[in-house]
């Protein structure tokens, strides 16, 4: 077993090989119980580098990526684009990865029948491009052997998107540095589910969560499709700062005996916060727990579906590190050895001022939200 | 470039109601808008102090908000040297109390005052502890001076010893000179009023603006309850009537307690029983001080005191009897409200990224606990304490009068202003100086009877909220503190947010926590015992002798109240939810509604 991995043995040292997404699924496991994480394994990036050398690929890419002239149009880089992804599907997976996929999907449950998530999950080197890019692939309710290894490689394939293509010439990035691991991952026929922010994306406010929701799967959301409702959580008291409940008309469901997803009509539950206060608080203790866990402000999606224990079960499907703000160097509000009466001085003469890099400084309405979500 | 001033009506252009007329004559001249200073007063914003004033002036009680405006723009302009305000300046209209506040005109006046202040300031601060005490002797000192004023009885004959003693002066002097040093007492007792309070809320107000610049979403309540004092005084007296309770349960006297009589006659049938008698005596020990407390604000002189009228810590102490015997805890869960101080200071604490900050957010929060305890517990030694004494000296001033003949009633006197007053007393002493001397009795009768009419046609007046050109920046941080008067609310008032039908109230989020419930509206602290078991009370004005009720209720939404206001402060202290400021939820709420109240958004919504 060296082409995939469970997601519990996915550390950050392992970051190359897993890349972000599963590292961010192996943090999970190891700072909460193991049924609140979907059961799942990645395929490493050593299987697409083994698949790309046992399939003789990388010569039909360089030449490919060669024949692009030095300022490619949209029209040549998307049929570069699709080139690649044809290449990459009839190339098929073959042994011995279609084995141990095999195995570990098998190893699922359902009887070799169980809807999963397919997703990319994309190594360091490549991380800071990947949101930007748009190479990050998620296929929802695959179900058998056969799909699962299709969309592998489809994920594989959007490493060359047009956008991956047209940045890595830019910026010189060579071949052999893009590698792409790929996270397989039992569904959740999730009622409810969205993202979470442990601090304000607006202001970088860090006493303040921040929890997005939909009903249904969350994919219209990720689509701009439908606008989520939102609520705003104080980090340390846990009382619920804010609602703003969105007109949601529709929902995806997953069925799960097919692995289908319908859309669904809501009514006129359209209008209804999608939350209760309780599961409001309930998701953001448990953001608060895993920011302590991890030791910083996280980017978490999640899903409330039914539980092992009945009830809605709060599942988390991804985090990772926030960093818009959290990588900020951030001036301190208070000047340096200032004292209490020097501030009131200031505030009486100044007025209040606004953090430096706070919302003053961001760019534009809405500032920095939303920047880096997949 | 000519831009559009947005303005309230001109003080100039609103109309008498009818049936007012001449209520100018109500009160002072200086206090009033003038066609004299009308150009000054029409450039100038002023705002409703409904906060401090929600009734009608009467004109006797407009002594208070005069000794407590002057002295608190002397304090600022005069002897702190606040770099930014000139004062602030009353003036009536219908009755109604309004406020614009001076902004220090010249940048180079303001530059100046800043080393000034910071010294002045700073002193206090650096020695606040010791100040704070010596505060506490001053108040001592001005409250027993103004219970030590004799109000005498004119005599037919002085006493023999005016002669032998060579008095020199009548007792009608002494009753002239003793509403002197009545008036000059409240004014003084105002002076110690601001010498802390303006400091105490600076330093609140540092911690606040600290804490919305690095947690801009953090709620005003939190930064408030961060730096809230252990224990305050306010709660004391329910503390006393909790001790009552007990004790008249360990004596077995809970049926004479219960009987459906008046207090004073069950108090009186107790002094004459063994048992009983062990208990008045318990009773008598805590009146002085801590039945001289108001069941409003204090500031008006129909709010009646505990020691006064035993309406609500009696209803209060017979509730404690029943959960006392029902085996529950009567206790406010001080402990647990001072850890949860500690441990959410600690964690805003430990979300801060820079050393500069935390040493920041150490000092603000040490400075804001210094202060707390006199922020907390001023008004129980002022608006309580001294003014249970002094409406009650006043009321004695009215008994003279009208024994005398020049008033119909006693409470009939605080028709007068604080001028009149003195003039009404001069002419009922020169009349007992000089026997056969008219009064002008039927002028000072008339006069009441007729401003008693007035001020019932201005109770139906719709205040205007505010009045003048909308200044351009209004965010002000002792405005805010002091008034509640930001931005975002005079938009409201100017977008004439007084539609009746809204089932959504707006108001100060006093206290955290949301709960729905059945709506329970009183408008006076008689009616306090109507209020039951897990209901929301809905009233004007929370005042905190109304402490005992929030042992049985599940939130508090008052019409009237900042976040800094009594209310708030009880609730937190309570653990209960609580939305202030609405402005009309007596008037929007009916007792029996389901309501939903949000104290952490400040909003109350009428479900059903």
């Amino acid at each position: 077993m060296s082409y995939t991995l469970p997601l519990s043995e996915c550390t950050a040292d392992r970051a190359e090989l897993v890349g972000g997404k599963a590292v961010g699924l192996g943090s999970l496991l190891r700072v909460r119980p193991e049924e609140d994480v979907p059961p799942g394994f990645v395929v490493t990036t050593a299987a697409y580098r083994r698949w790309t050398a046992e399939r003789r690929l990388e010569a039909d890419l360089e030449r490919i990526l060669r024949e692009l002239e030095d300022d490619p149009g949209d029209a040549a880089l998307l049929a570069a684009s699709r080139r690649i992804a044809t290449l990459f599907e009839r190339a098929g997976l073959g042994e011995p990865i279609l084995e141990e996929v095999g195995q570990a999907y098998a190893a699922l449950g359902g009887g070799g029948e169980v809807p999963v998530a397919v997703r990319s999950s994309a190594t360091a080197e490549d991380s800071a491009e990947t949101s930007f890019a748009g190479q990050q692939e998620t296929y929802l309710g695959v179900v058998g052997v056969e799909a699962v290894a299709r969309d592998i490689i489809r994920c594989w394939a959007s490493l060359f998107t047009p956008h991956a293509i047209s940045y890595r010439r830019r910026h010189g990035v060579a071949l052999d540095g893009a590698a792409m691991a790929v996270v397989v991952q039992r569904m959740v026929a999730a009622e409810v589910s969205g993202v979470m922010l442990t601090i304000d994306p607006v202001n970088g406010d860090r006493s303040q969560i921040t929890i997005e929701a939909t009903c249904g799967l969350g994919l219209p959301v990720v689509g701009g499709e439908l606008t989520p409702d939102r609520y705003h959580v104080d980090k340390v008291t846990m009382e619920i700062r804010s609602v703003a409940v969105a007109h949601k008309p529709f929902a995806d469901r997953l069925d799960l005996s097919s692995g289908t997803v319908r859309r669904v009509e809501l009514g006129e539950e359209a209008d209804r916060p999608c939350l209760g206060d309780e599961e409001v608080v309930r998701i953001a203790e448990v953001g608060k727990q895993i920011e302590r866990a991890l030791g910083g402000p996280q980017d978490v999606e999640w899903a409330l579906g039914s539980g092992p224990g009945g009830g809605r079960h709060l599942y988390l499907l991804q985090s990772r590190p926030e960093t818009v703000w959290s990588r900020q160097e951030t001036a301190p509000v208070a000047p340096p050895r200032t004292t209490a009466m020097d501030r009131i001085v200031a505030m009486m003469v100044g007025g209040p001022r606004a953090r430096p890099g706070g919302p003053a400084d961001a760019a534009g309405p809405g500032g920095r939200e939303g920047t880096g979500r997949t | 470039m000519a831009t559009t001033v947005r303005r309230f009506p001109s003080p100039f252009e609103i109309q008498t109601p009818p049936g007012a007329e001449g209520w100018e004559s109500m009160y002072p001249p200086y206090i009033l808008f003038s066609e004299d200073n009308r150009e000054w007063e029409e450039g100038r914003f002023w705002f409703l102090d409904s906060l401090h004033r929600p009734e009608v002036e009467y004109p006797f009680d407009t002594i208070v908000h005069e000794a407590w405006n002057s002295a608190a723009s002397e304090l600022v302009t005069r002897t702190l040297a606040v770099p930014v305000t000139n004062g602030y300046v009353e003036r009536i209209l219908n009755g109604r109390l309004y406020l614009t506040i001076l902004p220090v005109p010249d940048q180079k006046v303001v530059e100046e005052r800043v080393p000034i202040y910071t010294r002045r300031a700073g002193h206090y601060f650096e020695n606040w502890a010791d100040l704070f005490e010596r505060w506490r002797g001053k108040l001592e000192r001005v409250i027993g001076e103004l219970k030590a004023i004799q109000i005498p009885r004119l005599p037919h004959l002085e006493d023999e010893s005016v002669v032998t003693e060579a008095r020199g002066y009548s007792t009608g002097l002494e009753m002239l000179n003793a509403y002197q040093r009545v008036v000059d007492n409240v004014f003084l007792v105002y002076q110690y009023h601001f010498e802390l309070l303006v400091l105490g809320y600076t330093a609140y107000l540092n911690l606040h603006q600290f804490c919305k610049q690095v947690f801009p979403g953090i709620p005003d309540q939190t930064v408030a309850n961060m730096a809230s004092g252990a224990d305050i005084l306010m709660f004391r007296p329910d503390d006393e009537v909790k001790k009552l309770a007990r004790k008249a349960l360990d004596l077995g006297l809970q049926e004479v307690i219960r009987a459906d009589r008046p207090p004073a006659e069950i108090i009186a049938d107790l002094r004459r029983d063994p048992r009983g008698h062990e208990w008045v005596a318990a009773f008598d020990a805590v009146q002085d001080p801590w039945f001289h407390f108001s069941s409003g604000t204090g500031m008006y002189h129909h709010e009646r005191a505990w020691v006064d009228d035993l309406t609500v810590p009696w209803a209060a102490m017979k509730g404690y009897m029943e959960r006392l015997e029902r085996g529950e805890s009567v206790e406010r869960p001080v402990d647990q409200i001072l850890e949860r101080r500690e441990r959410i200071t600690a964690e805003y604490r430990a979300l801060l990224t820079t050393d500069e900050d935390r040493a920041a957010f150490d000092q603000n929060i040490a400075l804001a606990r210094l202060v707390a305890p006199y922020v907390e517990d001023h008004n129980f030694y002022i608006e309580h304490r001294h003014h249970t004494t002094f409406w009650n000296k006043m009321r004695e001033f009215g008994d003279r009068l009208a024994e005398h003949g020049l008033l119909e009633s006693r409470d009939d006197l605080f028709y007068l202003n604080r001028w009149e007053v003195g003039q009404v007393l001069y002419d009922m002493v020169y009349s007992w100086g000089a026997p056969g001397r008219p009064s002008r009795e039927r002028y000072w009768k008339s006069t009441v009877a007729r401003r008693k009419d007035i001020v019932e046609v201005l109770r139906a007046w719709p205040a205007e909220p505010a009045l003048g050109p909308v200044p351009p920046d209004l965010n002000e941080p002792f405005t805010i503190m002091l008034w509640g008067l930001t931005q975002e609310r005079v938009e409201e008032w100017l977008a004439g947010a007084g539609d009746g039908a809204a089932r959504e109230l707006r108001g100060y989020a006093g206290s955290p926590g949301v709960v729905e419930g059945t709506a329970r509206v009183i408008f006076s602290p008689e009616q306090i015992p109507e209020v039951e078991e897990g209901e929301i009370l809905v009233c004007p004005i929370t005042a905190p002798s109304w402490g005992p009720v929030f042992g049985r209720i599940k939130a508090t939404v008052s019409d009237l109240g900042g976040i800094m206001c009594h209310a708030a402060i009880v609730c937190r202290e309570y653990g209960l939810p609580a939305v202030v400021g609405t402005g009309r939820g007596t008037k929007v709420i009916r007792t029996g509604d389901r309501i939903r109240v949000d104290g952490n958004a400040g909003v109350v919504t009428v479900l059903s």
